[in-house]
Protein backbone atom coordinates (compact mmCIF):
# COMPACT_ATOMS: atom_id res chain seq x y z
CA UNK A 1 0.00 0.00 0.00
CA UNK A 2 1.62 3.62 -0.88
CA UNK A 3 1.58 5.76 1.50
CA UNK A 4 2.42 9.25 0.87
CA UNK A 5 3.20 12.67 3.21
CA UNK A 6 3.00 15.96 1.38
CA UNK A 7 3.79 19.13 2.96
CA UNK A 8 3.68 22.74 2.09
CA UNK A 9 0.89 23.16 -0.45
CA UNK A 10 -2.56 24.60 0.28
CA UNK A 11 -5.87 24.46 -1.18
CA UNK A 12 -7.27 27.84 -2.07
CA UNK A 13 -10.79 27.35 -2.89
CA UNK A 14 -13.04 24.32 -4.40
CA UNK A 15 -16.10 25.09 -7.06
CA UNK A 16 -18.85 22.53 -7.93
CA UNK A 17 -21.39 22.65 -11.10
CA UNK A 18 -24.13 20.52 -12.07
CA UNK A 19 -26.05 20.43 -14.81
CA UNK A 20 -29.59 22.15 -14.53
CA UNK A 21 -31.37 18.97 -15.52
CA UNK A 22 -32.92 17.54 -12.98
CA UNK A 23 -33.95 13.66 -12.98
CA UNK A 24 -36.00 12.29 -10.24
CA UNK A 25 -37.19 8.62 -9.22
CA UNK A 26 -40.42 9.82 -10.35
CA UNK A 27 -38.77 10.31 -13.50
CA UNK A 28 -37.65 5.63 -13.43
CA UNK A 29 -40.97 4.55 -12.43
CA UNK A 30 -41.68 3.82 -16.35
CA UNK A 31 -38.78 1.61 -16.98
CA UNK A 32 -38.28 0.60 -13.76
CA UNK A 33 -41.95 0.04 -12.10
CA UNK A 34 -41.58 -1.24 -7.97
CA UNK A 35 -38.08 -2.14 -8.10
CA UNK A 36 -37.26 2.01 -8.38
CA UNK A 37 -38.53 2.69 -4.90
CA UNK A 38 -36.99 -0.71 -3.74
CA UNK A 39 -33.55 0.41 -5.33
CA UNK A 40 -33.57 4.43 -4.29
CA UNK A 41 -34.05 2.74 -1.05
CA UNK A 42 -30.83 1.28 -1.03
CA UNK A 43 -28.73 3.48 -2.90
CA UNK A 44 -30.26 7.11 -1.59
CA UNK A 45 -30.77 8.53 -4.96
CA UNK A 46 -34.06 10.58 -5.25
CA UNK A 47 -32.76 13.01 -7.93
CA UNK A 48 -29.39 13.31 -10.31
CA UNK A 49 -28.44 15.90 -12.67
CA UNK A 50 -28.22 14.64 -16.16
CA UNK A 51 -26.09 16.71 -18.96
CA UNK A 52 -27.80 17.36 -22.28
CA UNK A 53 -26.42 15.86 -25.46
CA UNK A 54 -23.63 17.58 -26.19
CA UNK A 55 -22.43 18.84 -22.51
CA UNK A 56 -18.87 17.21 -22.10
CA UNK A 57 -17.51 16.83 -18.36
CA UNK A 58 -14.86 19.33 -19.20
CA UNK A 59 -17.85 22.04 -19.64
CA UNK A 60 -18.67 21.24 -16.40
CA UNK A 61 -15.11 21.30 -15.24
CA UNK A 62 -14.99 24.73 -17.23
CA UNK A 63 -17.62 26.03 -15.75
CA UNK A 64 -16.32 25.20 -12.07
CA UNK A 65 -12.89 26.77 -12.65
CA UNK A 66 -14.33 29.77 -14.36
CA UNK A 67 -16.53 30.68 -11.40
CA UNK A 68 -13.21 29.80 -8.59
CA UNK A 69 -10.71 31.75 -10.88
CA UNK A 70 -12.73 34.78 -10.75
CA UNK A 71 -14.01 34.45 -6.68
CA UNK A 72 -9.88 33.09 -6.46
CA UNK A 73 -9.49 36.92 -8.44
CA UNK A 74 -6.45 34.93 -9.78
CA UNK A 75 -4.95 36.04 -13.32
CA UNK A 76 -5.48 33.29 -15.47
CA UNK A 77 -1.69 33.60 -16.79
CA UNK A 78 -1.02 32.75 -12.91
CA UNK A 79 -1.89 29.34 -13.76
CA UNK A 80 0.89 27.00 -14.04
CA UNK A 81 -0.31 23.76 -14.08
CA UNK A 82 -4.09 22.61 -15.12
CA UNK A 83 -4.64 18.47 -14.23
CA UNK A 84 -7.75 16.98 -15.64
CA UNK A 85 -9.24 13.74 -13.55
CA UNK A 86 -11.60 12.44 -15.99
CA UNK A 87 -13.17 9.06 -17.58
CA UNK A 88 -15.16 11.08 -19.93
CA UNK A 89 -13.17 13.19 -22.34
CA UNK A 90 -14.04 15.29 -25.29
CA UNK A 91 -12.19 13.42 -27.76
CA UNK A 92 -10.31 9.97 -27.82
CA UNK A 93 -7.20 12.05 -27.86
CA UNK A 94 -6.05 14.50 -26.92
CA UNK A 95 -6.37 15.24 -23.20
CA UNK A 96 -9.22 17.40 -22.89
CA UNK A 97 -6.84 19.52 -20.29
CA UNK A 98 -5.13 20.56 -23.54
CA UNK A 99 -8.80 22.19 -24.43
CA UNK A 100 -9.12 23.59 -21.08
CA UNK A 101 -5.84 25.38 -20.70
CA UNK A 102 -6.88 27.07 -24.33
CA UNK A 103 -10.83 27.94 -23.29
CA UNK A 104 -9.99 29.01 -19.44
CA UNK A 105 -7.64 31.35 -21.44
CA UNK A 106 -4.38 30.23 -19.28
CA UNK A 107 -0.83 31.06 -20.45
CA UNK A 108 1.19 28.71 -22.77
CA UNK A 109 3.66 28.12 -19.89
CA UNK A 110 1.37 25.77 -18.36
CA UNK A 111 1.65 22.03 -18.02
CA UNK A 112 -1.45 20.28 -18.75
CA UNK A 113 -2.45 16.48 -19.12
CA UNK A 114 -5.65 14.00 -17.86
CA UNK A 115 -5.70 11.27 -15.33
CA UNK A 116 -7.60 8.54 -16.24
CA UNK A 117 -9.36 7.66 -13.13
CA UNK A 118 -13.48 7.58 -11.83
CA UNK A 119 -14.51 7.15 -8.15
CA UNK A 120 -11.03 7.77 -6.52
CA UNK A 121 -10.03 10.05 -8.99
CA UNK A 122 -10.55 13.05 -7.03
CA UNK A 123 -8.15 12.33 -4.37
CA UNK A 124 -5.39 10.61 -6.52
CA UNK A 125 -5.75 14.62 -8.51
CA UNK A 126 -4.78 16.09 -5.25
CA UNK A 127 -1.97 13.69 -4.34
CA UNK A 128 -0.60 14.37 -8.04
CA UNK A 129 -1.22 18.07 -8.01
CA UNK A 130 0.39 18.42 -4.96
CA UNK A 131 3.22 16.33 -5.35
CA UNK A 132 3.86 18.50 -8.65
CA UNK A 133 3.23 21.45 -6.40
CA UNK A 134 5.52 21.01 -3.85
CA UNK A 135 8.33 19.11 -5.77
CA UNK A 136 8.50 21.18 -8.58
CA UNK A 137 8.18 24.65 -7.63
CA UNK A 138 4.91 25.51 -9.70
CA UNK A 139 3.21 28.32 -7.82
CA UNK A 140 -0.44 27.74 -9.17
CA UNK A 141 -2.31 24.50 -9.83
CA UNK A 142 -5.97 24.11 -10.76
CA UNK A 143 -7.06 20.49 -10.32
CA UNK A 144 -10.52 19.82 -12.20
CA UNK A 145 -12.36 16.46 -11.71
CA UNK A 146 -15.52 15.59 -13.68
CA UNK A 147 -17.85 13.25 -15.21
CA UNK A 148 -20.92 12.91 -17.16
CA UNK A 149 -21.41 8.80 -16.66
CA UNK A 150 -24.83 9.07 -17.27
CA UNK A 151 -24.12 9.00 -20.83
CA UNK A 152 -22.83 5.56 -20.39
CA UNK A 153 -25.80 3.95 -17.97
CA UNK A 154 -28.15 2.35 -20.25
CA UNK A 155 -31.27 3.10 -19.37
CA UNK A 156 -32.68 -0.09 -19.15
CA UNK A 157 -29.71 -1.41 -16.66
CA UNK A 158 -31.44 -1.16 -13.29
CA UNK A 159 -27.78 -1.52 -11.21
CA UNK A 160 -26.69 1.91 -13.00
CA UNK A 161 -29.50 3.75 -14.72
CA UNK A 162 -30.67 5.27 -11.72
CA UNK A 163 -27.31 5.90 -10.16
CA UNK A 164 -25.27 8.30 -11.50
CA UNK A 165 -25.18 11.71 -11.32
CA UNK A 166 -23.40 14.32 -13.99
CA UNK A 167 -20.98 17.37 -12.05
CA UNK A 168 -17.75 18.78 -12.50
CA UNK A 169 -15.29 20.81 -10.07
CA UNK A 170 -12.41 22.90 -9.81
CA UNK A 171 -9.53 22.94 -6.90
CA UNK A 172 -7.24 25.37 -6.59
CA UNK A 173 -4.18 24.75 -5.08
CA UNK A 174 -1.10 27.27 -4.01
CA UNK A 175 2.19 26.65 -2.19
CA UNK A 176 1.44 26.71 1.69
CA UNK A 177 3.24 26.29 5.14
CA UNK A 178 4.98 23.59 6.74
CA UNK A 179 1.73 23.34 8.71
CA UNK A 180 -0.36 22.63 5.76
CA UNK A 181 0.27 18.34 5.62
CA UNK A 182 -1.67 16.15 3.68
CA UNK A 183 -1.40 11.95 4.46
CA UNK A 184 -1.98 10.00 1.52
CA UNK A 185 -3.24 6.12 1.30
CA UNK A 186 -3.38 4.94 -2.15
CA UNK A 187 -3.99 1.84 -3.30
CA UNK A 188 -5.04 -1.02 -6.71
CA UNK A 189 -6.37 -3.93 -7.10
CA UNK A 190 -6.53 -4.52 -11.56
CA UNK A 191 -7.85 -7.77 -10.67
CA UNK A 192 -11.61 -6.52 -9.94
CA UNK A 193 -10.91 -4.55 -13.46
CA UNK A 194 -14.01 -6.33 -15.36
CA UNK A 195 -16.53 -5.56 -12.09
CA UNK A 196 -16.69 -2.15 -13.11
CA UNK A 197 -15.66 -1.07 -16.91
CA UNK A 198 -17.00 -0.38 -20.05
CA UNK A 199 -16.22 -3.45 -21.77
CA UNK A 200 -15.97 -1.62 -25.50
CA UNK A 201 -15.18 0.77 -27.16
CA UNK A 202 -11.67 1.02 -26.65
CA UNK A 203 -8.83 -0.29 -29.00
CA UNK A 204 -9.09 -3.78 -26.98
CA UNK A 205 -12.50 -4.30 -27.83
CA UNK A 206 -12.69 -1.74 -30.76
CA UNK A 207 -16.49 -0.94 -31.65
CA UNK A 208 -18.49 -2.65 -33.79
CA UNK A 209 -21.76 -2.89 -34.94
CA UNK A 210 -22.54 -5.48 -32.21
CA UNK A 211 -20.88 -3.96 -29.43
CA UNK A 212 -23.77 -1.28 -29.61
CA UNK A 213 -26.42 -3.47 -29.90
CA UNK A 214 -28.14 -4.02 -26.00
CA UNK A 215 -28.51 -7.34 -24.89
CA UNK A 216 -30.52 -8.88 -21.75
CA UNK A 217 -27.45 -10.38 -19.56
CA UNK A 218 -27.20 -12.91 -17.29
CA UNK A 219 -28.00 -10.29 -14.06
CA UNK A 220 -31.21 -9.81 -15.55
CA UNK A 221 -30.36 -5.94 -17.08
CA UNK A 222 -30.26 -4.94 -20.81
CA UNK A 223 -27.32 -3.14 -21.74
CA UNK A 224 -24.49 -3.34 -24.54
CA UNK A 225 -20.46 -4.02 -24.78
CA UNK A 226 -20.49 -0.08 -24.71
CA UNK A 227 -22.72 0.70 -21.81
CA UNK A 228 -21.13 0.84 -18.30
CA UNK A 229 -20.96 -2.64 -16.56
CA UNK A 230 -21.11 -2.53 -12.79
CA UNK A 231 -21.25 -5.59 -10.60
CA UNK A 232 -22.54 -4.04 -7.62
CA UNK A 233 -22.00 -7.34 -5.31
CA UNK A 234 -18.56 -7.61 -5.72
CA UNK A 235 -18.25 -3.64 -5.72
CA UNK A 236 -19.44 -3.40 -2.35
CA UNK A 237 -17.66 -6.72 -1.31
CA UNK A 238 -14.56 -5.03 -2.27
CA UNK A 239 -15.39 -1.87 -1.05
CA UNK A 240 -15.49 -3.88 2.52
CA UNK A 241 -12.43 -5.29 1.97
CA UNK A 242 -10.23 -2.42 1.17
CA UNK A 243 -11.76 0.73 2.44
CA UNK A 244 -11.24 0.39 5.88
CA UNK A 245 -8.14 -0.44 6.43
CA UNK A 246 -7.45 2.56 3.81
CA UNK A 247 -9.27 4.92 5.83
CA UNK A 248 -7.99 3.22 9.02
CA UNK A 249 -4.15 3.82 7.70
CA UNK A 250 -4.57 7.37 6.59
CA UNK A 251 -5.84 8.51 10.20
CA UNK A 252 -2.75 6.69 11.74
CA UNK A 253 -0.78 8.33 9.27
CA UNK A 254 -1.62 11.87 10.02
CA UNK A 255 -1.79 10.73 14.06
CA UNK A 256 -5.64 11.38 14.28
CA UNK A 257 -8.77 9.57 15.72
CA UNK A 258 -11.84 9.46 14.03
CA UNK A 259 -12.96 11.32 16.78
CA UNK A 260 -10.27 14.30 15.90
CA UNK A 261 -12.25 14.15 11.98
CA UNK A 262 -14.41 17.31 11.80
CA UNK A 263 -16.01 15.71 8.38
CA UNK A 264 -15.69 12.32 6.75
CA UNK A 265 -16.32 13.11 2.91
CA UNK A 266 -16.39 9.39 1.15
CA UNK A 267 -16.63 8.89 -2.21
CA UNK A 268 -20.58 9.19 -3.15
CA UNK A 269 -21.13 5.60 -4.24
CA UNK A 270 -24.15 4.12 -2.72
CA UNK A 271 -25.82 5.14 1.09
CA UNK A 272 -26.67 1.71 2.12
CA UNK A 273 -22.35 0.92 1.07
CA UNK A 274 -21.27 3.86 2.98
CA UNK A 275 -23.58 3.99 5.96
CA UNK A 276 -21.82 0.20 6.45
CA UNK A 277 -18.60 1.44 5.60
CA UNK A 278 -19.10 4.85 8.37
CA UNK A 279 -20.54 2.71 11.13
CA UNK A 280 -17.72 0.17 10.90
CA UNK A 281 -15.01 2.72 11.13
CA UNK A 282 -16.59 5.00 13.51
CA UNK A 283 -17.24 7.98 11.37
CA UNK A 284 -20.83 7.84 11.18
CA UNK A 285 -21.64 11.16 12.99
CA UNK A 286 -19.12 12.59 10.73
CA UNK A 287 -20.08 11.74 7.31
CA UNK A 288 -21.37 14.05 4.83
CA UNK A 289 -23.92 12.64 2.00
CA UNK A 290 -25.53 13.84 -0.68
CA UNK A 291 -26.45 11.28 -3.09
CA UNK A 292 -30.23 12.06 -2.56
CA UNK A 293 -29.67 15.79 -4.80
CA UNK A 294 -26.99 14.55 -7.40
CA UNK A 295 -26.26 10.53 -7.26
CA UNK A 296 -23.38 9.07 -7.61
CA UNK A 297 -20.97 12.03 -9.65
CA UNK A 298 -17.88 9.53 -10.16
CA UNK A 299 -14.49 12.07 -9.79
CA UNK A 300 -16.77 14.73 -8.99
CA UNK A 301 -18.65 13.53 -5.50
CA UNK A 302 -16.36 14.56 -2.76
CA UNK A 303 -15.83 18.56 -4.19
CA UNK A 304 -19.20 18.51 -4.96
CA UNK A 305 -20.23 16.84 -1.47
CA UNK A 306 -17.65 19.65 0.07
CA UNK A 307 -19.47 22.40 -1.92
CA UNK A 308 -23.17 21.32 -1.30
CA UNK A 309 -22.27 20.65 2.77
CA UNK A 310 -19.30 22.24 3.90
CA UNK A 311 -19.07 25.83 1.79
CA UNK A 312 -20.50 27.52 5.12
CA UNK A 313 -17.50 26.16 7.70
CA UNK A 314 -14.99 25.53 5.32
CA UNK A 315 -15.52 29.34 3.72
CA UNK A 316 -14.79 30.50 7.81
CA UNK A 317 -12.17 27.90 9.44
CA UNK A 318 -10.11 25.33 9.57
CA UNK A 319 -11.41 21.76 9.25
CA UNK A 320 -9.68 18.02 9.80
CA UNK A 321 -10.93 16.61 6.54
CA UNK A 322 -10.75 12.72 6.06
CA UNK A 323 -11.84 12.12 1.98
CA UNK A 324 -11.95 8.63 0.75
CA UNK A 325 -12.43 8.30 -3.32
CA UNK A 326 -13.13 4.01 -4.45
CA UNK A 327 -14.29 1.92 -7.30
CA UNK A 328 -13.38 1.41 -10.53
CA UNK A 329 -10.22 0.00 -11.29
CA UNK A 330 -10.65 -1.15 -8.86
CA UNK A 331 -8.84 1.88 -6.88
CA UNK A 332 -8.80 3.37 -3.68
CA UNK A 333 -7.61 6.66 -1.85
CA UNK A 334 -7.56 8.32 1.26
CA UNK A 335 -6.31 11.62 2.20
CA UNK A 336 -6.67 13.47 6.05
CA UNK A 337 -5.93 16.69 5.22
CA UNK A 338 -6.22 20.07 7.48
CA UNK A 339 -8.14 22.43 4.47
CA UNK A 340 -9.99 25.87 5.01
CA UNK A 341 -10.42 28.57 5.42
CA UNK A 342 -11.00 29.11 1.49
CA UNK A 343 -13.01 30.37 -1.70
CA UNK A 344 -15.85 27.90 -2.03
CA UNK A 345 -18.41 29.63 -4.48
CA UNK A 346 -22.30 28.74 -4.56
CA UNK A 347 -22.83 25.37 -6.82
CA UNK A 348 -22.85 26.51 -10.62
CA UNK A 349 -25.50 25.61 -12.50
CA UNK A 350 -24.65 24.77 -16.00
CA UNK A 351 -27.66 25.45 -18.96
CA UNK B 1 -25.16 -17.42 16.39
CA UNK B 2 -27.97 -19.32 16.46
CA UNK B 3 -29.86 -21.16 13.83
CA UNK B 4 -32.66 -19.19 14.35
CA UNK B 5 -31.22 -15.93 15.08
CA UNK B 6 -29.81 -16.59 11.84
CA UNK B 7 -33.35 -16.80 10.09
CA UNK B 8 -34.50 -13.85 11.69
CA UNK B 9 -31.61 -11.83 10.52
CA UNK B 10 -32.74 -13.10 6.65
CA UNK B 11 -36.62 -12.28 7.90
CA UNK B 12 -35.64 -8.40 8.85
CA UNK B 13 -33.14 -8.57 5.65
CA UNK B 14 -35.69 -9.53 3.38
CA UNK B 15 -38.86 -7.40 5.43
CA UNK B 16 -40.73 -10.37 6.43
CA UNK B 17 -42.89 -11.53 9.58
CA UNK B 18 -40.42 -12.87 11.69
CA UNK B 19 -40.59 -16.92 11.31
CA UNK B 20 -41.20 -16.67 7.89
CA UNK B 21 -37.60 -18.00 6.21
CA UNK B 22 -37.20 -21.27 6.83
CA UNK B 23 -34.18 -23.93 6.25
CA UNK B 24 -34.97 -25.92 2.68
CA UNK B 25 -37.05 -22.75 1.58
CA UNK B 26 -35.57 -21.60 -1.80
CA UNK B 27 -34.44 -17.89 -1.70
CA UNK B 28 -36.32 -16.67 -4.89
CA UNK B 29 -39.59 -17.30 -3.47
CA UNK B 30 -38.79 -14.84 -1.26
CA UNK B 31 -37.94 -12.19 -3.19
CA UNK B 32 -34.51 -12.50 -2.88
CA UNK B 33 -32.61 -10.13 -5.51
CA UNK B 34 -29.60 -7.86 -6.33
CA UNK B 35 -30.73 -5.63 -3.15
CA UNK B 36 -30.86 -8.64 -0.94
CA UNK B 37 -27.56 -9.76 -2.30
CA UNK B 38 -26.06 -6.47 -0.70
CA UNK B 39 -27.79 -6.58 2.24
CA UNK B 40 -26.19 -9.97 2.86
CA UNK B 41 -23.33 -9.24 2.14
CA UNK B 42 -23.51 -6.08 5.06
CA UNK B 43 -25.28 -8.54 7.67
CA UNK B 44 -22.30 -11.14 6.99
CA UNK B 45 -19.91 -8.34 7.56
CA UNK B 46 -21.50 -6.95 10.66
CA UNK B 47 -22.27 -10.56 12.31
CA UNK B 48 -19.36 -12.45 11.52
CA UNK B 49 -16.45 -9.71 10.25
CA UNK B 50 -16.13 -11.34 6.46
CA UNK B 51 -18.65 -10.74 4.18
CA UNK B 52 -17.87 -14.13 1.68
CA UNK B 53 -17.41 -13.87 -2.39
CA UNK B 54 -19.87 -12.41 -4.17
CA UNK B 55 -19.35 -15.35 -6.76
CA UNK B 56 -20.25 -18.14 -4.23
CA UNK B 57 -22.79 -16.02 -2.67
CA UNK B 58 -24.65 -16.15 -6.42
CA UNK B 59 -24.41 -19.68 -6.15
CA UNK B 60 -26.85 -20.09 -2.93
CA UNK B 61 -30.05 -20.76 -3.71
CA UNK B 62 -31.65 -21.72 -0.04
CA UNK B 63 -30.91 -20.33 2.97
CA UNK B 64 -29.27 -23.78 4.04
CA UNK B 65 -26.48 -22.34 0.94
CA UNK B 66 -26.13 -19.29 2.64
CA UNK B 67 -25.58 -20.38 6.24
CA UNK B 68 -23.22 -23.09 4.47
CA UNK B 69 -20.81 -20.21 3.98
CA UNK B 70 -20.18 -19.64 7.49
CA UNK B 71 -19.01 -23.05 8.44
CA UNK B 72 -18.66 -23.99 12.36
CA UNK B 73 -20.57 -20.46 12.95
CA UNK B 74 -24.26 -21.02 13.28
CA UNK B 75 -24.91 -23.23 15.82
CA UNK B 76 -28.25 -25.95 15.33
Amino acid sequence: MAHARIGGVRIKGIASAVPAAKRSISDEIPAFGEQASKIAKMTGVYSRRVAPAGTCASDLCYAAAESLMRNLNWAPDSVEGLFLVTQYPDYMFPASACSLQQRLGLSKECAAFDLNLGCSGYVYGLWVASSLLAASGLKRVLLLAGDTATKTASPQDSSTAMLFGDAGSATALEPGSAADVMYFDLGTDGTGLKHLYLPAGGFRTPHTQETCVRRLREDGNTRSDEDLHMNGSEIFAFTLREVPKSLRAALAFSGWTPGDVDAFVPHQANQFMLEHLAKRTGLKEKMVLVLGEFGNTSSASIPLAMTARLREPLQAQPMKLLLSGFGIGLSWATVALMAGPMVMPELVEVP
Amino acid sequence: MSSNEFLECLDELLELPPGTVAFGDALEQHGWSSVAVIGFLALADEKFGEAPSPALLAKCRTADDLAALFPGRIAQ
